[in-house]
Parts: structure tokens; C-alpha cells; sequence
């Protein structure tokens, strides 16, 4: 039960982190909702003119303004660091995991464009402590265990899919990807590029790097502990150098989260 | 306590296949032509909860979009093409606070969004026209109608193209010219 609730805190803790300086970046960029903002209400409402009727959607819409959100985002804020001082467990930790989730849906009604892989993996977590840890099943040794092994089957998902996805297409294969990909303005950065400029043995050995740990990542549940260290180091310094390099620091948090549950899966299974 | 425990039992039962089921999903929605996937994302997703874990692939994403715009006054004179900035630098800090990587983020996301919308309606199955009424191209609109206009601005009309970025190896390319739309 120790190494259960361990292991839950530990994956507490880490997205959290994530998700507080997710929410603080969106807090600076709240003039994005305003009404002349990129993601005004006015517009993107469109979406969502087949729910206009229903009364949960109406309430919730009358949040999507500069001033709902922000008060959204500070609950959530709140919220975070209540549940970085609440016992795993706890009903107080489940309220704040409540709280969590009902805004994290209510500002998913309006940022489905600019919000990436973190978030979504961060959603996913924040679901499933909703739900293993509700007063119902009495955070139950099975539930938690059930709560861990989808969070850490989630990622090793998500690493293979990405591998396989590279593994398919010929840019990946042919070690240009990763050039192209910091060659652009918006994940790139002109220093990295020009490591990688007129390098091609690098390059091709930066993308088979990636295509094959990544499509391999899952091995690490079963593999022996020194080999799977090494899958979960690679993975960090991947995440690490793409917060560095391409900017997408909550990635790092959000995939570390999962990071305990692939290594209590590890050793359930070892 | 019998009924504590059958209640806890059940719960646990009904999490374990939620979650389950949540697993499967994800599966099949990587397969994003899939028609299942198409159901899955359309039908029962309402909050995005279905990841997509392709990141970077199989198309690296290796352009830069731009988007452009210029106006139309009333004497009917056109003036000059004007850059929306989009991108920028990123400071040494943005691998811990990066609150620039939304506005990239919505902007990425929309255009990606109208480029891969856009045959759909230059084909026959539906009137270019009515690419005018999607989403993506309604917030692209909106977003250029904000920036800063002269008082005799009348109608304004974008341009969205893609460059390679830092090293240029190829010209930039037009993707979408707009009308001149009434602001």
C-alpha cells in the first residue's frame, strides 16, 4: 500500500508542476480569449452550437470570457498547490482532484486549438486520480493498481506510437527529419541547427535514435532493471533537450508523471 | 459492510473497464483515417479526451507558416502586404516558462487545420466558397482583422504561405489567398 500511495504522490507531484506553469503561461496569455483575441468566443463557439441548448454547456459557457478564465486558471492554481499539501488519498486530495478536473474540461472547451501531447496526458492522469481515488472504491489496492498500469501502458503507448509513426515515413528514415523539424522558427533554434548542418551522419543517427527507442520504449516494462534504466534516462534527456531546444517544456513534466507508473509496472512484473 | 464491499467491488469493475475501454480508443484513434477513428474523435470525444500520439510524424512539420494581409481603402487603392508575426525567438529560459508556445500553438494548429480542409472543398464534393464558413478560416480572418488598420481601411484580404525556416533551401510557397473581406 506504501509503494502505491509512493508512487501516486510521486506522479501527483510531477504533473502538478507541469500543470501549474501550463496554467500560469495561460494566465499571461489570457488577452487570447478576449474578444479580440485569437481564441475569442465569438468564434469559437462554432463548435459548439449543437450544445447551445443544453443547460451544462450553457452554464459552462459563461465562463469562456478573459475574466471567467482567468478565475478558472487561478482556482486551478490554488487547487494544485492544496493538493501538493493534501495526503494521497485523502478527501481533500480528491475534492482538489475534483476541482482539477471540472477546469481543466471548462478551458478545454476553448484552447482544442493550441493544446498539445502534454495536455492531453496531463488530462489523462488528472481522470484517472479522479477516478481511482473517489470515496466509492476506497482507493482499493486493485483500483490504484488498475489507476497505475493505465497510466503507465498510456505512455508506453504513446512512446511506440510516435516511434512507429517515424518508423513509416521517409523523411524519419532518411535522417532529415530532425534538421527540417530545427530549421523552422517555431520549434526550432539556429544554434542546434547548426550542429546538425552538414552533418548527416549525425542526423541520421539523431532520427534512428528517436525512431527506434522510441518504438522500443514499451521493453523497458519487461527488460531487466540496468537495461530499462536506460530507456527511462533516454527518456528524460529527450524530453529535456526538447523543452531545451523546441520549447515544449511541459512535455517534460507531464511525460515524467507517468514515469513512476512505468517503473511500479516494471516492478510488478519483474 | 457486505454492501460497502460489493459497492467497492463493482466500482473497481466498472473503473477497470472505463479505463479499459479508454486504452482501446486510444488504439484504434491512431489510426486517424480509420473510420472508427473518425467516429470515436466526431461522436463521443466532446473534451479531446483521446490522444493522438503520432508527434512529429509521420510529416515532421517542417515549414513556417505565414500569414499576410493587406487592405483596401476607400478610394479603391490597395496598399502593401503586412506579416502578422507569428513566431519569434525563443529566450534561453522557454525550456522552463514558455508562454509564447500557445499563440505558435493556435496559429500552427488552425492553419494545419485549413491547409488539410482545403482539398476537401476544392473538390467536388463541396463548394470552395464554403471554405469561408470553417472554423479555421473564420479565426484566421478574425485574427488579421484585429491588427492595426488606418481609418479609410474599407475591406482587408490574408495571404497564408509557408517558408523552410532558418536555412533557406526552397522559396516560400503560397498556400491560400483570401477575398477582401469588409472590416
Amino acid at each position: 500500500m506504501n509503494i502505491l500511495n509512493n508512487t501516486y504522490h510521486e506522479i501527483i507531484m510531477l504533473m502538478s508542476i507541469g500543470l501549474f506553469i501550463s496554467t500560469a503561461e495561460y494566465l499571461v496569455k489570457i488577452k487570447i480569449f478576449a474578444t479580440d483575441g485569437l481564441l475569442s468566443w465569438n468564434v469559437m463557439q462554432i463548435r459548439w452550437e449543437n450544445s447551445s441548448k443544453n443547460w451544462l454547456a450553457q452554464t459552462a459557457f459563461k465562463f469562456i470570457n478573459p475574466r471567467g478564465l482567468s478565475a478558472i486558471f487561478v482556482l486551478r492554481c490554488a487547487l494544485l498547490i492544496a493538493l501538493a499539501f493534501a495526503p494521497v488519498g485523502s478527501l481533500n486530495a480528491w475534492l482538489c482532484l475534483t476541482g482539477l478536473l471540472i477546469t481543466v474540461l471548462l478551458s478545454s472547451l476553448v484552447t482544442f486549438y493550441g493544446s498539445d501531447g502534454s495536455d492531453q496526458m496531463t488530462l489523462l492522469i488528472i481522470v484517472t486520480l479522479f477516478l481511482v481515488f473517489c470515496p466509492v472504491g476506497h482507493a482499493n489496492p486493485t483500483l490504484l493498481k488498475i489507476g497505475i498500469w493505465f497510466v503507465g501502458l498510456q505512455s508506453c503507448l504513446s512512446y511506440a506510437v510516435a516511434g512507429l509513426a517515424k518508423l513509416f515515413s521517409n523523411e524519419w528514415r532518411r535522417g532529415t527529419a530532425i534538421k527540417d523539424v530545427f530549421n523552422t522558427r517555431t520549434y526550432g533554434s539556429p544554434w542546434a541547427l547548426s550542429l546538425l548542418n552538414n552533418r548527416p551522419w549525425l542526423n541520421k543517427f539523431l532520427c534512428w535514435n528517436v525512431i527506434l527507442m522510441e518504438t522500443l520504449f514499451p521493453l523497458s516494462l519487461f527488460l531487466p532493471f540496468p537495461l530499462a534504466v536506460c530507456f527511462w534516462i533516454w527518456g528524460f534527456t529527450f524530453h529535456f533537450l526538447t523543452a531545451v531546444i523546441m520549447g515544449l517544456n511541459s512535455f517534460l513534466w507531464a511525460f515524467m508523471a507517468t514515469y513512476p507508473a512505468i517503473y511500479f509496472i516494471h516492478t510488478q512484473l519483474a | 459492510m457486505k454492501t460497502e464491499f460489493t459497492t467497492e467491488l463493482v466500482y473497481t469493475g466498472v473503473v477497470g473497464l472505463l479505463l479499459a475501454l479508454w486504452f482501446v480508443a486510444t488504439v484504434i484513434c491512431q489510426f486517424r483515417e480509420s473510420k472508427a477513428s473518425n467516429f470515436i474523435r466526431h461522436h463521443l470525444d466532446t473534451f479531446g479526451m483521446i490522444p493522438l500520439w503520432t508527434f512529429f510524424a509521420p510529416s515532421p512539420g517542417k515549414r513556417d507558416y505565414h500569414l499576410l494581409f493587406r487592405d483596401k481603402y476607400a478610394d479603391q487603392t490597395v496598399g502593401e502586404w503586412q506579416q502578422m508575426e507569428i513566431t519569434e525567438e525563443r529566450k534561453l529560459w522557454s525550456c522552463i516558462w514558455n508562454p509564447q508556445k500557445r499563440d505558435k500553438k493556435v496559429i500552427s494548429d488552425v492553419v494545419q487545420n485549413l491547409v488539410s480542409t482545403m482539398p476537401h472543398y476544392r473538390s467536388g464534393e463541396g463548394d470552395y466558397r464554403l471554405l469561408m464558413f470553417s472554423m479555421p478560416y473564420l479565426i484566421v480572418l478574425h485574427a488579421v482583422s484585429l491588427c492595426k488598420r488606418v481609418p479609410e481601411t474599407e475591406s482587408r484580404q490574408f495571404m497564408l504561405a509557408e517558408s523552410c525556416g532558418y536555412i533557406k533551401e526552397t522559396d516560400p510557397t503560397f498556400i491560400l489567398l483570401s477575398v477582401f473581406h469588409q472590416i
